[in-house]
């Protein structure tokens, strides 16, 4: 058989917490790939699949309750929708809970498309004695019905019998219906009548096109026809003072009734009957005394699989590497080559790599770990014990586990915000997650404690510094938050999924992406940033490498006058360029400046202990390393938000160290 | 006229008929478009460990988290909560809708002619132990604070449509 040439597009929308997910990872399986919707830090999926003699392209749209948006993501779906109108709709609904997710069904129905609706879960609804009549469904919403579970495969086949179906006979489809109040339904009828009239170029019905006018603010944005838009503009705003509510909120009501009787037949009168296990679970996990040990005690086994598994890991490829690394340079041709291309090769290229490859572990245990507290329902019961404290900042329990996880690596935490609800709080929370002290810092103090304190006080000296962080995460928050970096905070309105248990399928598919993800986006901004600095740190040729001479070494005396009020010397702020690779290889940068052999002696001949903590403030908050940066900027696709937080860590680091020395030398300490 | 009251000063275990969503727009068009609307059947599950956030459960099976200060305005017309609480008023009748409890629990209360389905009055409210009047039997009980809260009762269909 041979494929059309076009492929088709399949849009497969649904609400939240339907197994959307699920059923796209099904359907497309490992043929994937991920970007982000133009503009905004909203994960864009999409995949592929044959269906016959048709290729088809599968949309995973972000989860959105309804196409008049609140949230960024439903503002991607509303756009989506009236911009670029797929060529058919996949929805999903849980078969537990039809009234939940019927509201959109409903919605999308209106709009003409031909339409597939999945009953998810249907083994687990079965479970729990309420299978719904997927053929009063069908008959009410007017396309095919398929009850199916995406996480045992039941049903996918007929799926896509019925969706080869509709792409045969789009014709067989019709639209479902809503009442409303006859106020409402005459201003869609007549609106309705003059989209017709003029003649707008548009697949969508057009009774629907006349509900999305109503229910935006500015009409104006979404079509060419100016007078049509100013008639909805007057229309909305004469409906909203007769009906005394907001469209949106009018027709949403119209929605769900509709929605709650069809719930009611399709389920032929019976309850919906609550979660047992669920039940059960919660009382545990959020009881009033025992919930806050047990999200402690599951984040520490979290830290622990993350960083305890990730670490040796890293530490063995790290091995692996230098092992390479030195065979290489004492290899016949490499030894053939002069000294500047040896070092670029080895110390820039090589290096750059094992940068890279370092992060490997740490991202696919983070995901693997983040997808198993997702997918099992426990993050929102995370998110609702934590609510308390994070709000001050406006942020959710959620943002809580992303900043905690910081404190082991800042790239694998920053590439996790993704799973936040809101673009606010993905935007706060990728910007503050460079605060956090992680491992790679804590070396750096580890070794600095160690020869600048007696091993009674280094001690003190790491633990001040995990305090300091602390608060300089609370204080930044505030201040973001005042400046409405991130936009304003969304409210706090989350749904609390059943339990579930997470597929190993899920899972891997997940952690695989993720790692994809990372090599064919962050990789290459990784390797430009650790070429750029070995460029700094050894040009020009003749230089000793990191000496005065080099380009490191100037820039490092140019800032001389900004460095010298935090008691930080020319050849410290050269090291600092090379943090920017990772943290860990300022003590490299040291011992390559200060002459290698006996680090310490030289280091405590040279500056003050007092000197020596400004150094680590600073060190603790400035530029997050090349591979945080290069997170953020694949994360938000944002350049404001990426200088933002370049800039913000330079600011606070340069102030927070200066009230630090500058107090220290007035008290009398050097 | 029933009493109406914001849903953030629900105490856990009270159900209650959702009469406005507030004024705030976007959380207004938040809960409308996941199908809380006016006339939705609510009922708090419990506050968090740390207060200000409430998970609520709201028509049947869907359950929320919602931070109390967002749905201050949120307003509601009280229909069933525990024995012990500000909204029991003095010598109206309640009917007892269920017992939270295990089996002991209901055995013992069983004992002293308490069950689902039958009509009870406080006379006087915050006493410990508090007295409870039996209403159909004529009887007076007297239950422990423990006991009380686990009594779910719910305002009798002639006084809400007093």
């Amino acid at each position: 058989m041979t494929l059309t040439p076009e492929p088709l597009t399949v849009a497969l929308g649904a609400i939240p917490n339907s197994g959307k997910t699920t059923l796209f990872n099904r359907l497309t399986g490992a043929d994937q790939s991920t970007g982000n919707w133009p503009g905004v830090s909203v994960e864009k999926k999409s995949g592929a699949f044959v269906l016959g003699e048709y290729t088809i392209t599968l949309i995973d749209l972000p989860g959105a309750y309804a196409l008049s948006p609140v949230t960024q993501e439903e503002q991607v779906v509303r756009d989506y929708f009236l911009q670029s109108p797929p060529d058919i709709v996949l929805n999903v609904v849980d078969a537990r809970n039809l009234y939940r997710g019927l509201g959109l069904t409903l919605q999308l129905g209106l709009s003409g498309l031909p339409m597939v609706v999945c009953v998810n879960m249907i083994d687990e609804a079965r479970r729990q004695g309420m299978v719904p009549d997927i053929k009063v469904l069908s008959q009410h919403l007017g396309v095919p019905v398929i009850g199916l579970s995406a996480r045992t495969g039941e049903g996918i086949p007929e799926l896509q019998e019925a969706l080869y179906e509709v792409i045969k006979h789009p014709e067989k489809t019709r639209l479902p219906h809503i009442s409303c109040p006859p106020l409402l339904e005459k201003a869609f009828v007549d609106l309705a009548g003059k989209i017709s009239r003029a003649e707008i170029d548009t697949r969508l019905d057009h009774t629907f096109l006349a509900m999305r006018l109503l229910e935006e603010d500015s009409p104006h944005q979404w079509l060419q026809n100016n007078q049509v838009a100013a008639i909805a503009q007057q229309l909305r705003r004469h409906l909203e003072q007769t009906l005394k509510t907001s469209i949106p909120v009018a027709c949403a009501d119209c929605r769900f009734n509709a929605a709650r009787g069809l719930a009611l037949e399709a389920m032929h009168g019976q309850p919906v009957l609550e979660d047992r296990l669920s039940k059960a679970l919660d009382r545990i996990l959020l009881h009033r005394w025992f919930g806050l040990p047990i999200f402690f005690l599951l984040m520490l086994l979290l830290f622990q699989g993350v960083y305890g598994l990730g670490g040796p890991l890293q530490e063995l490829l790290a091995f692996a590497f230098d092992q390479v690394g030195s065979w290489l340079a004492g290899s016949q041709p490499m030894t053939a080559l002069p000294a500047w291309l040896q070092s670029f090769l080895l110390e820039g290229l090589w290096q750059g790599m094992a940068v890279v490859t370092s992060f490997f572990p740490l991202i696919a245990l983070f995901f693997i770990f983040m997808s198993l507290i997702e997918d099992s329902g426990y993050m929102a019961r995370a998110a609702f014990l934590m609510d308390r404290l994070m709000h001050h900042l406006g942020l959710d329990g959620k943002a809580f586990i992303s900043i905690l996880l910081g404190y082991g690596c800042n790239v694998p935490a920053v590439m996790g915000t993704r799973i936040l609800t809101s673009n606010y709080s993905r935007v706060m929370t990728m910007l503050l997650i460079p605060f956090t002290l992680c491992t790679a810092r804590l070396q750096i103090f580890v070794f600095l404690a160690a020869i600048f304190f007696s091993a009674a006080v280094a001690p003190w000296i790491i633990f001040l510094l995990y305090v300091f962080s602390f608060f300089a995460i609370i204080i930044m928050g505030l201040v973001l938050k005042l400046f409405h970096i991130g936009g304003r905070p969304e409210p706090f309105i989350m749904e609390m999924p059943p339990y579930r248990l997470p597929t190993v399928r899920s899972v891997g598919l997940r952690t695989w992406h993720e790692l994809k993800d990372f090599l064919s986006r962050a990789a290459t901004f990784i390797m430009a940033g650790v070429l750029l600095v070995w460029f700094l740190i050894h040009m020009p040729i003749d230089a000793q490498p990191a000496s005065a001479a080099t380009w490191a070494g100037q820039l490092g005396q140019a800032l001389a006058p900004v460095f010298k009020p935090l008691g930080i010397g020319w050849q410290e702020t050269v090291t600092l360029i090379f943090g920017f690779i990772a943290k860990e290889i300022v003590l490299g940068g040291l011992a390559v400046i200060y002459g290698g052999a006996n680090l310490a002696a030289h280091m405590t001949g040279h500056i003050s202990a007092l000197q020596a903590i400004s150094f680590m403030l600073f060190c603790l908050l400035y530029t997050p390393c090349v591979a945080t940066i290069a997170a953020i900027w694949t994360e938000s696709r944002s350049i404001k938000i990426t200088a933002i937080s370049l800039g913000s860590g330079l600011v606070f680091a340069w102030i927070t160290s200066f009230i630090f020395y500058q107090t220290g030398l007035l008290f009398g300490f050097s | 006229m029933p009493q109406q009251m914001p849903v953030s000063a629900l105490q856990a275990q009270c159900e209650c008929i959702i009469r406005s969503l507030g004024s705030d727009e976007k959380t207004v068009q938040r809960l409308a478009q996941m199908g809380i609307l006016p006339g939705s059947h609510l009922r708090v599950i419990r506050v968090a460990p740390l207060g200000g956030t409430i998970e609520v459960m709201v028509g049947q099976g869907q359950s929320f988290a919602l931070r109390q200060e967002e749905v201050a305005a949120m307003t509601c017309e009280p229909v069933a909560m525990p024995l012990v609480s500000e909204l029991i008023i003095a010598g109206q009748n309640y009917r007892i809708r269920t017992l939270l409890g295990g089996g002991t629990f209901r055995r013992r209360m069983e004992k002293q002619g308490v069950k689902e389905g039958i009509l009870v009055q406080v006379n006087k409210s915050g006493k410990k132990p508090l007295p409870v009047h039996l209403v159909d039997s004529g009887e007076d009980v007297e239950l422990g604070e423990g006991e009380a809260k686990k009594l779910i009762v719910e305002v009798t269909a002639g006084d809400l449509d007093s």
